[in-house]
């Protein structure tokens, strides 16, 4: 079996791709979306990173319990 | 781009916390003793991000729905901490107790809100699930 030959049968027991390409360029799309603005920090999301911090300060031995769930 | 939402919504559940092994990496190894690693590593490398990225397969196939994307996220600690409390004694971790896992319950709720209403949240925007799935912010 030549290279061709072997070739034209990987091309006939391949099927192939569909070329279902976007019709337009999605780039600009995805910048988009990155450019949107995140859910706003209020004075729940302020008190929680507080708190958080206060925790990990009073007991630092939490900490690499907690991250063992991260 | 509306095909295979769940697999893209799998895909932005796990991406935080594969992140995060890094970090939990060197803490355990640095952390415990040698002999626990390989035994230490198993909860935090294979149930963690799978389950982040089960639970976000959920909350987008649960859409219409009530609760925000943070609260839905701040549930996850409900079942994971003894979840990891569980394999923690099936595997005879004992650096691991339940006086820990009680502890750490209400402040991994905290985390795990803000890690679910920002990070999991944009990664969600990105993998064009924000919009069509996510009724509040």
């Amino acid at each position: 079996m030549t290279d061709d030959d072997l070739i034209r049968a990987l091309q006939t027991a391949v099927p192939r791709w569909p070329d279902d390409r976007p019709a337009t360029d999605l780039w600009p799309r995805m910048l988009r979306r990155l450019d949107q603005a995140p859910p706003p920090f209020g004075w729940l999301e302020a008190a929680l990173v507080a708190a958080i911090l206060v925790v990990f300060a009073v007991f630092p031995k939490i900490v690499p319990v907690l991250l063992w769930h991260l | 781009m509306n095909r295979h939402p769940y697999l893209r919504a799998y895909m932005a559940g796990v991406l935080l916390p594969s992140w995060m092994l890094l970090v939990v990496l060197a803490v355990i190894v640095s952390g415990i003793p040698p002999e626990s690693v390989d035994r230490a590593i198993i909860f935090p490398m294979a149930v963690v991000p799978n389950l982040w990225g089960v639970w976000n397969v959920l909350y987008i196939a649960m859409a219409p729905r009530r609760l925000s994307l943070g609260v839905f996220g701040a549930i996850l600690p409900l079942m994971l901490v003894p979840a990891g409390l569980a394999l923690a004694r099936v595997i005879d971790l004992r650096v691991y107790t339940s006086g820990h896992a009680l502890a750490i319950l209400p402040v991994g709720m905290a985390v795990y809100y803000l890690a679910w209403k920002y990070v999991v949240a944009f990664f969600n925007r990105v993998a064009g699930l924000g919009d069509a799935y996510q009724r509040r912010p």
